[in-house]
């Protein structure tokens, strides 16, 4: 389903972030791929979201060449396919709990009434919709969180990617994490985590630990 | 030479052009040459973004250029106010040597500028971008046309002269001359109208049967055809004098400047109707570039032909 070829990504002439890393995720798997900061992990999320192109080398997700694609075709892709999860949250703190799950929709132009049901399913689903109205800001970090996953998931993305989604969070609340990874996981997601939380490295539930150094799958 | 702030302003969006023309230029000479679509090196994807950049900047320069024709012509109008024995931009435009073939060629430039940006569209329009190669081979040509008009633009408002005395339109549109466009100008109107009229015929015709090929060729003798009839025909009615020819005058006020109304309809109908013959786009759009067309074309037939009407239904004889 996702397969890097030959895959090399450098940010300047001197920083090589990933050296011809090549990989292959079927369908409903969900991977951790586990390394050390600045080993690369973060850059292979980014580049299987079309949210960065390679230096070389080829990204295809569901026959899709997603490398190739133009900026504003990647964009839709995203939209279509992909919820991302990311460590920093990148919730909209001056908007409520709603309104933040909502952005996705938006592109869509859907109806009101279908946009405000999916927004409240998928809340009940992370069981966030008690705190619906009150702006992120005001949240505690596994609350934020939930917010995130929330927004990741409204539009029912095949794949899920999380950049460290435990980073901020103590450990009672990754292991709420880690229930709602199992979950997805029951419903045929495909997922990719990428941390240093060793808390996902026994998991029953993961298809694969994949560690990535300097750029390399080892 | 003199500097108008017109001129001063066509001169600085000259530079402009120029300097960003020529950086999109050397970049469109490495993608037609390197370009490979399914190639994943290095070199491929730093020339993806090379063509993104300077397909950006050429969308750029060509936006700011079409509207700045319009601009182009009044300032020739302005002009006629500052050389004497000039009336209207005909006689600022014969001014000096290069005024008709610069008006010629920002003509030609014009509907090659708009088709660049169509083609470019097209492209963007498609995940695997199918004209990247194309749309640069003719940027390539049409950076040639706008280092010319740029060039002779230049040339033309520092040849002119505000000491020397020019021709007035009724000069140089004159029946009595001896010169083509004196010849063509004494043809039978009868003539001249049925080939209008027919013509616009043809359009319908090739509308109706949706044939691509006809209807584009309908339309490059359409622009021609029509401007030959503003000049001979029309413009006697518009002008209500039978003896005024100018294609420029009707841009004035007197006229409630019809003639950029007139030049603006016709550019959009002839464009939209040489456009399915060259692009092959998907059957809605080829059908929105018929419809549009259409009524462009029909609008300014329409339009032209209101003024003979109107004139005689007023006076009861023909001019």
């Amino acid at each position: 389903m996702i397969e890097l070829k030959d895959v090399s990504k450098s940010y300047d002439a001197k920083t090589k972030a990933l050296e011809s890393l090549n990989l292959h995720l079927r369908e409903g798997e969900i991977v951790v791929l586990k390394g050390v900061s600045g080993s690369g992990k973060s850059t292979i999320l980014s580049l299987i979201a079309g949210l960065s192109k390679p230096t070389s080398g080829e990204i295809i997700v569901d026959g899709k060449k997603i490398s190739k694609l133009p900026d504003h075709f990647a964009a839709a892709y995203r939209r279509d396919n992909i919820g991302i999860v990311f460590q920093k949250y990148n919730l909209i703190p001056t908007l409520s709990v709603y309104e933040n799950v909502l952005l996705p929709l938006f592109p869509l132009n859907l109806a009101k009434e279908e946009m405000d049901k999916k927004a409240h399913s998928v809340l009940k689903k992370f069981s966030i919709e008690h705190k619906s109205d009150m702006l992120v800001k005001n949240l505690s970090g596994g609350e934020q969180q939930r917010v995130a996953i929330a927004r990741a998931n409204i539009n029912h993305p095949k794949i899920i990617l999380a950049d460290e989604p435990t980073a901020n969070l103590d450990e009672k609340l990754s292991l709420e994490f880690i229930d709602i990874l199992r979950e997805l996981k029951e419903k045929q997601r495909t997922i990719i985590v990428a941390t240093h939380d060793p808390l996902f490295f026994d998991l029953d539930f993961i298809d694969r630990v994949i560690t990535v150094a300097h750029g390399k799958v080892i | 030479m003199f500097l108008s702030p017109e001129i001063i302003t066509l001169s600085i969006l000259n530079a402009l052009f120029l300097i960003f023309g020529t950086i999109a230029f050397f970049n469109a000479l490495k993608i037609v040459r390197f370009y490979d679509k399914d190639a994943t090196t290095q070199a491929q994807y730093i020339l993806e973004k090379k063509s993104y950049l300077s397909a950006t900047i050429i969308k750029f320069i060509f936006y700011v250029k079409i509207p700045l024709f319009i601009f182009f012509i009044y300032t020739l109008d302005d002009l006629s106010n500052i050389l004497p024995g000039a009336m209207c931009a005909a006689g600022v435009v014969n001014a000096t040597v290069y005024g008709t073939p610069l008006l010629f060629l920002k003509i030609i430039n014009l509907y090659i500028f708009a088709f660049w940006i169509e083609l470019h569209k097209e492209d963007m329009e498609n995940e695997t971008q199918p004209y990247v190669k194309e749309k640069f081979w003719l940027y390539i040509f049409a950076y040639l046309f706008l280092v010319a008009e740029i060039v002779i633009e230049s040339v033309m408002f520092g040849s002119m002269d505000v000491n020397s005395v020019v021709d007035c339109c009724g000069k140089i549109f004159a029946t009595t001359s001896q010169s083509y466009l004196a010849l063509l100008l004494g043809a039978p109107k009868t003539l001249l109208l049925t080939l209008f009229y027919g013509l616009y015929g043809i359009m319908i015709v090739a509308f109706v049967l949706k044939n691509r090929y006809l209807y584009a060729l309908s339309n490059l003798f359409f622009i021609a055809l029509s401007l030959i009839t503003l000049i001979a025909f029309f413009g006697t009615y518009i002008y209500e004098q039978p003896s005024h020819h100018c294609p420029f005058c009707l841009l004035q006020s007197d006229y409630h400047y019809v003639g950029y109304v007139l030049y603006i309809m016709l550019f959009l109908g002839t464009f939209m109707g040489i456009l399915p013959a060259l692009l092959p786009s998907k059957k809605e759009k080829q059908l929105f570039y018929f419809k549009s067309s259409l009524l462009f074309n029909s609008l300014y037939t329409l339009l032209v032909s209101l003024y003979p009407l109107a004139y005689y239904f007023k006076n009861g004889v023909w001019l």
